[in-house]
């Protein structure tokens, strides 16, 4: 494989990795959450619909990588491959992390609100603050993608 | 992963001296615990069986055990659970020193092994110090000495279900899903459910309604014949 090659191979992974991360992280959120839920439903008598709700919030992920991917899809270029590579790969790793400390944020969430269900709302500012960092790669990877060039 | 599903399901415990009853009863418990895989189950009759005094069988000598305790921290490399049954195992060798010298004995045991861990030799070395020299280590040694001293045994037992309250707190941080955190609910979960039985005022009312209802039309035949 000579250079050129490397540095395409480099650039097909920047296209593809936010939405593979951001999946994988999404999985793994969504199954701690959402064992959290089954967990708690097991102690509860009502309430089950928004405890598994609350489960799938860190699939929100997989939605930002597949925009981010779709912003990013180009014909790859030995100029270009890079900056896709970057974006790209560290936008997925942020979507990766976010999901799977949301996952454990809304565990605790569902954990905590099971015994005092007044506690919900408030509960689930924790998630909501991952997801603002989340929002933050998102949006300053469109931004960044804006000076790749096509 | 899979202890996300048990922690979930485990109610939460509140205060230590709060609970009339454990918020789950040892048969749901126990249920519940049947989620575990048998490696975690079998490490955790290993801790139960090193840290629950309660449940010690009688013919077990002090060496035996501490053998066991030896081999569960040479086969067990998890930081929180080698700090768990070791901070247990030193609490527990104070106060067996503790409760050898209330007993009258005014030298260290000689010829036996009596104790476990670092402060045994601390211990032996200062048995007539009112707390062996390590109220800098064990804040909590001096209270215990005097409760003691006062043959306030209640207070010495609240004391020592204080202590370890306080120290799986400190253990807990950081452990919210994980086996660690299973572990150190349900050495919380003992301690209130070993608490409410302890309490006294509850008891008496029992016992009272108890005898009230063994003795029934009895009362009014003794009053009779007193007549």
């Amino acid at each position: 494989m000579n250079n050129d090659t490397s540095i395409l191979v480099l650039g097909w992974i920047g296209i593809y990795a936010p939405v593979a991360l951001a999946a994988i992280g999404a999985s793994i959120g969504c199954t701690t959450a959402g064992q959290a839920a089954i967990g708690a439903m097991m102690e509860v008598s009502s309430g089950y619909g928004r405890f598994v709700g609350l489960s799938a919030l860190p699939s929100s992920m997989s939605i930002y990588g597949i925009v981010v991917m779709f912003i990013l899809n180009r014909p790859v270029t030995p100029a270009n491959s890079g900056g896709l590579f970057g974006i790209g790969l560290l936008s997925g790793l942020a979507f990766l992390m976010a999901a799977i400390y949301q996952g454990l944020c809304c565990a605790s969430a569902i954990s905590g609100s099971k015994a005092k269900p007044e506690i919900f709302g408030l509960s689930l500012a924790p998630a909501a603050i991952v997801e603002g960092f989340a929002v933050f790669a998102f949006v300053f990877a469109l931004v960044a993608a804006g000076g790749i060039p096509k | 992963m899979k202890y996300v599903v048990l922690m979930a399901s485990l109610p939460p415990l509140g205060s230590l001296f709060e609970a009339a009853t454990p918020p789950i009863s040892r048969l749901k418990l126990e249920h519940r615990l049947g989620l575990l895989e048998s490696p975690d189950r079998h490490t955790l009759e290993q801790i139960a069986n090193l840290i629950a005094w309660s449940s010690q069988p009688l013919e077990r000598s002090d060496a035996a055990f501490i053998q066991e305790a030896h081999g569960f921290l040479t086969s067990n490399r998890n930081p929180t659970l080698r700090s768990l049954v070791t901070q247990r195992l030193d609490m527990r060798t104070i106060v067996a020193a503790l409760r050898r010298r209330r007993h009258g004995e005014a030298q260290p045991p000689s010829g036996e092994i009596w104790g476990f861990g670092e402060w045994v030799g601390m211990i032996e070395r200062n048995w007539s110090a009112p707390a062996f020299q390590m109220e800098a280590i064990f804040p909590w040694l001096r209270q215990a000495h005097d409760l003691l001293e006062k043959d306030d045994l209640i207070g010495f037992e609240k004391l020592q279900f204080s202590v370890v309250w306080a120290m799986l707190n400190r253990l807990a941080a950081g452990h919210e899903f994980d086996f660690e955190a299973l572990i150190i609910y349900l050495a919380r979960w003992s301690l209130v459910s070993r608490w409410s039985c302890y309490k006294g005022e509850a008891a008496v009312a029992r016992f009272r309604e108890l005898v009230d209802a063994g003795l029934g039309n009895h009362k009014e035949l003794f009053s009779g014949a007193s007549q």
